[in-house]
């Protein structure tokens, strides 16, 4: 099960997600970066409303990001303009300053040349980002487009004229297939509510393969395969295709969850909350299956969720997350072991276990951001302490948690 | 320990197209005061409909079969829903599941707040000012009886005292009120006085004008003649320079003179804080009937003077014709339950007949009960339960054994159509699809004992009472009616207005973790994040001040910081208060936090039924087994061992052990026969055939075994290395 691979699926840079609420700006997600290796479970803990959701949605393009980058395979696959824009009103507002405090006339010349540099090449690389936000899809699918030509065309040309008809109807089927692909539908989603994430009014076969026909695929009988080929491998049966979502049980529906997102083939699933809202029995069965399907597929999971124990159980590394920002992340026994920030420290105080003697000795830390840190100065940032363990502080708190580590 | 609730024998089903489902079949417990009991199981086990029973909010296709759920010397089975109306969410509350179909999304989050206080403030006023009044009536009535004798005189006398105590416990509590509001106000300054100075400390200034104001009018709230009284002119003059000074330094942001101030005033209010209470109680009556005005003393010196004064003047003598009037009532009391032990005694013939007479035993019944009635003492505050409740028992046990005449004779006559159909079909060849349903008989000999039994306990209860008759302690019985009487003029007195319960409502949001309260109070609920809501929700089941609180999964949407916090802020109060909480969950981690005793429910029974330390460390029965081992915790790395399959289908309940089917280690008598509950220690009981002296021995699974050996050894660590 262990496959240690450093081939980096996912890399997140600087991703900062913003919302509106009336004049002020909400920042759900405030300057995170990591990545995510191929075959790899990352686990985002934090209490609701600290923004690990939005992460989530944001890598998938749910939400157009408000700066940073986020790299799928080596392709930009979503880029936010916000840090450009703000580079250039700064320098701007630098050079403002320094022509009010007064300079010589030839300075002053050079400083404007210099500006106006820095804005063109700013400029140039908001276009470039917002172009990689529009066309990442377009250009991998001319990708495909390509590829599927030209392995056609080989074929047609080899092929004898009985042949070449069936094959001419193959390759125009591939050909819309190749045209609607999209970069994107390799991270697939699986949502925290199964009974909201579902509709009511679509048979389950429908559900399962809408991907499938969104993506071109129009031959019945391939996609009907393909759904009873997914609904055993979720351990459903066939005759499920054609029920309701309403007649299946919670851990049930989550399991059509589960088969509507591994039937577009993705190389990446964000599973965001996926057990929060069942039984534990039921719980149990749909983390063993998710551990199959890892193993099966080598999927790469991004798991959102906010008990500790199973994101323990489940995760290889896991991030903590604290009002937007990423505070602390390494491996998930080194995490347990060694957490260092003390938010990470009120977080672990406060699970719950099974046992009864521990539970009423156990004392939970409260964090009090205020309390705790003195930023008033020294700006904290992620800095790596330990091979694998990054975590949020400044240059007096570094040492002194490096201390704490020895 | 005192029980505040027993369920027994609760047999609920539904009605629905499909047929009848069994939702809750046959289960007993009982809630100690200030305990907490956690029901634990899958959903649909049945918890939820058992806690939606005990508040009397089921669906209207629900039907009660049979059973009691008893309150208070109440079965909340039976009683009216007006009087229900009393109990629900005053006295009994609950905390939903889903937070969001538990608020009302078009009503603001303030009004729904405190639309419950000030609702139930004026049915509280109203219900002790008739409790008060009738209390003060009976009391009046007996001393008359008990001290006067015929003496019109004496008895002017005994009723003047008594409108004499009416009139200064009014006083006394209006004293009281004043203080509590400076007392609590002080409290409060002092908190958020503490709170801005570490603030400011720390340059940190939000919402700062505000607060400010609030602090100082909190500080001028606090003067009050037995609370801040030399120093009020200095504490009012500091309260006004913060208010100026946080203005003046709000642009250089370096708030030196305010602090200065502040830690001025800590003092002050701390010291006031510390000075003992005045004893309100004669407080009030010397104010009203000393006519003259209240000595200068230092609070002590103070309190012993007026305790002095009252008991002179007015309440040793009134003391004493309580207690005659008690001694009275009781004595009348033990004269009727002599007379009933001989009644009961004598009318139980009819009831232990071979053949029960329908007409003679609805007489008798008539007659016990109002035999019975006559011996409750209305004197006694603590009600006798037993007492209170042999109607509706006997009632139901004759029911049950009328009725079940009935239904044995219907219920042959249809087993033998079905049977002679069936076999008829079989004979001719054919290969029926469905089944002879086996005959359900209720069994009369069990119906009849269950009569006997309802008589024989009153009796047996009659008899102890009498023979302890020699303990009581009137005295102190005595003291415990003046107090009942006290806080009852409380409860009329306090008038909560909707200022205050704007205050109230915001000081609970705080409590229960909700930031900005004040924006808060005016948005509505879509507004909220799900762990809001469910803090919101919390805050209206608590506003009503209850005596149990059912939680109906309440953090299972929350996730552990705010969990924790929640079901710290659930023990908080629980201590605090002295509540009985019945915790309902399917998180074992959560139920070892919570929980004193532990019921594991499945299909409608109670499986297992312990303390938690049984439950967790020595679990006996295989479905708790899988619940904890479907569980991961920090340390698991096997694969967890999930359930398989689904719940019973409780339209057909299996004949056997219902976990049967999805239990690796059921037996062969587990598909036939359902398993008794076995005693494995007075405390442990477990329902299944694995228990039996006959059974194999089984070992519980390995996850299970390995995470207690885990526990044990970090115990054994921490022990080792506190010696």
């Amino acid at each position: 099960m262990e496959k240690k691979n450093d081939e980096v699926l996912l890399k997140i840079e600087h991703l900062c997600q913003y919302f509106k609420m009336g004049n002020s700006e909400l920042k759900a997600v405030d300057d995170v970066s990591f990545d995510i290796k191929k075959g790899e479970v990352f686990g985002l803990v934090g209490e609701s409303g600290c923004g690990k959701t939005t992460t989530g949605r944001s890598i998938i393009k749910l939400y157009n990001i408000t700066s940073g980058n986020i790299y799928f395979k080596g392709v930009r696959i979503g880029a936010g303009i916000r840090s450009y824009q703000d580079a250039i009103a700064k320098k701007k507002e630098e050079y403002k300053a320094k022509k009010a405090a007064g300079i010589s006339a030839e300075e002053d010349a050079k400083q404007k040349k210099e500006l106006d540099a820095f804005i063109a090449e700013q400029r140039a690389a908001i276009k470039a980002a917002k172009y990689d936000q529009k066309n990442c899809d377009k250009e991998y699918a001319q990708q495909c487009v390509a590829q599927v030509k030209a392995e056609y065309e080989q074929k047609l040309a080899k092929a004898g004229q009985a042949e070449k008809e069936k094959l001419q109807n193959e390759y125009k089927n591939e050909l819309r297939k190749a045209k609607n692909t999209k970069l994107v539908t390799q991270i697939q989603m699986i949502f925290q509510d199964p009974v909201a994430s579902l509709d009511p009014r679509l048979t389950v076969r429908e559900i399962i393969s809408e991907g499938l026909i969104i993506q071109g695929e129009r031959d019945k009988e391939v996609i009907d395969k393909k759904v009873y080929e997914m609904l055993e491998l979720v351990g459903l049966v066939r005759e499920h295709a054609s029920r309701y979502p309403h007649e299946f049980s919670g851990g049930q529906r989550q399991r059509i969850g589960v088969a509507r997102s591994i039937i577009m083939n993705p190389e990446m699933i964000i599973a965001d909350e996926p057990v929060s809202a069942l039984d534990v029995s039921v719980q149990a069965q749909v983390i063993n299956l998710l551990n199959e399907l890892r193993d099966k597929f080598g999927l790469t999971i991004l798991f959102v969720a906010h008990d500790l124990s199973v994101v323990k159980y489940f995760s290889d590394r896991i991030g903590v997350m604290y009002f937007g920002k990423l505070v602390e992340m390494a491996p998930s026994d080194e995490l347990f072991k060694n957490p260092l920030h003390p938010y990470t420290k009120s977080l672990l105080s406060a699970i719950p276990l099974p046992d009864p003697v521990y539970e009423k000795q156990r004392v939970r830390i409260v964090y009090n951001p205020l309390a705790e840190h003195d930023y008033s100065v020294d700006k904290p940032s992620l800095r790596e302490i330990k091979p694998g363990h990054f975590i949020q502080c400044n240059h007096a708190e570094y040492e002194k948690y490096q201390k704490e580590l020895k | 320990m005192e029980k505040k609730l027993e369920v027994k024998n609760l047999v609920i089903s539904f009605r629905t197209s499909n047929g009848k489902v069994q939702a809750v079949r046959n289960i007993s417990f009982d809630l100690a005061k200030g305990e907490t009991l956690a029901i634990v199981g899958e959903s649909g086990s049945g918890k939820s409909v058992t806690s939606k029973a005990v508040l009397g909010i089921l669906a209207g296709n629900s039907i009660m079969e049979g059973g009691e759920i008893i309150y208070d010397g109440r079965d909340l089975l039976k009683i009216s829903e007006d009087e229900f109306h009393k109990i629900r969410g005053d006295k009994i509350a609950m905390i939903f599941q889903d937070p969001m179909s538990s608020l009302d999304p078009i009503v603001k989050i303030g009004k729904q707040l405190t639309e419950a206080m000030i609702l139930k403030n004026k049915a509280r006023r109203k219900e002790c000012r008739s409790n008060f009044n009738s209390y003060l009536k009976l009391l009046e009535e007996n001393m008359i009886a008990a001290v006067a004798k015929g003496n019109s005189a004496k008895a002017a006398e005994l009723t003047k005292k008594c409108k004499d105590f009416d009139k200064f416990e009014y006083k006394h509590i209006e004293l009281e009120a004043k203080y509590n509001d400076a007392r609590e106000a002080a409290v409060e300054a002092v908190s958020e006085l503490e709170n801005l100075v570490f603030e400011l400390g720390k340059k940190v200034d939000k919402d700062l004008k505000r607060r400010i104001q609030e602090v100082s009018e909190f500080a001028k709230k606090s003067c009050h003649t037995y609370l801040v009284n030399k120093d009020a002119a200095r504490l009012t003059a500091l309260s006004n320079e913060i208010v100026k000074c946080a203005a003046q330094e709000k642009v250089s942001k370096d708030y030196k003179k305010t602090i200065a101030a502040m830690n001025e005033m800590l003092p002050i209010l701390k010291a006031a804080l510390a000075l003992e209470e005045p004893n309100f109680f004669a407080l009030g009556y010397y104010e009203t009937f000393a006519n003259a005005a209240v000595p200068e003393k230092a609070i002590p010196e103070l309190n012993a003077f007026m305790h002095q004064y009252l008991d002179d003047n007015f309440m040793l003598a009134f003391i004493e014709d309580a207690k005659q009037a008690l001694v009275y009532s009781a004595e009348n009391s033990y004269q009727q339950k002599e007379q009933a032990i001989h009644f009961l005694t004598n009318k139980r013939d009819v009831f232990a007949r071979a053949q029960l007479d329908k007409k003679e035993c609805a007489e008798a019944y008539k007659a016990c009960v109002k035999k019975v009635a006559d011996t409750i003492d209305r004197m006694e505050i603590k009600k006798d339960s037993l007492l209170y409740t042999f109607d509706s028992g006997l009632k139901s046990a004759l029911e049950k054994y009328f009725g079940g005449i009935s239904k044995n004779e219907k219920e042959k006559k249809r087993y033998t159509r079905q049977k002679a159909k069936y076999d008829a079909l079989v004979a001719k060849g054919k290969e029926p699809d469905w089944k002879v349903v086996p005959a359900s008989y209720t069994d009369i000999e069990l119906a009849k004992q269950n009569i006997l039994a309802q008589l024989d306990r009153v009796i047996a209860h009659c008899k102890k009472l009498l023979e302890s008759k020699g303990q009581r302690d009137f005295g102190v019985e005595t003291v415990a009616v003046i107090d009942y009487l006290k806080e009852n003029a409380s409860g009329v007195v306090e008038k909560v207005t909707k200022r205050l319960a704007k205050e109230r409502a915001i000081k609970l949001m705080e409590e229960v973790g909700i930031p900005e309260p004040r924006t808060r109070y005016n948005q509505y609920p879509f507004e909220f994040s799900g762990g809001m809501r469910q803090r919101i929700v919390i805050a209206i089941a608590l506003a009503a001040n209850p005596d149990i609180l059912i939680c109906d999964e309440p953090t299972t949407a929350l996730d552990v910081t705010i969990q924790a916090q929640i079901l710290e802020l659930i023990n908080r109060l629980k201590r605090e208060r002295n509540i009985s909480v019945i915790f309902i969950t399917h998180d074992l981690g959560v139920v070892a936090n919570m929980a004193d005793r532990v019921a594991v429910m499945y299909a409608g029974k109670i499986v297992e039924y312990g303390t938690a330390e049984d439950i967790f460390y020595e679990a006996a029965h295989p479905y708790t087994w899988a619940l904890l081992s479907s569980m991961p915790d920090l340390d698991t790395e096997e694969k967890l061992d999930a359930i398989p399959g689904t719940p019973p289908n409780m339209i057909y309940p299996p004949q056997g052990d219902a976990f049967a089917a999805r239990n690796k280690y059921a037996l062969k008598i587990d598909f036939e026969k359902q398993p008794p509950m076995f005693a494995i220690s007075d405390t442990h009981h477990a329902a299944t055939w694995l228990l039996h002296p006959d059974a194999p021995k089984v070992e519980p699974p390995k996850i299970v075994t390995a995470r207690i050996d885990r526990m044990k050894n970090r115990r054994r660590a921490e022990d080792g290395k506190e010696e």
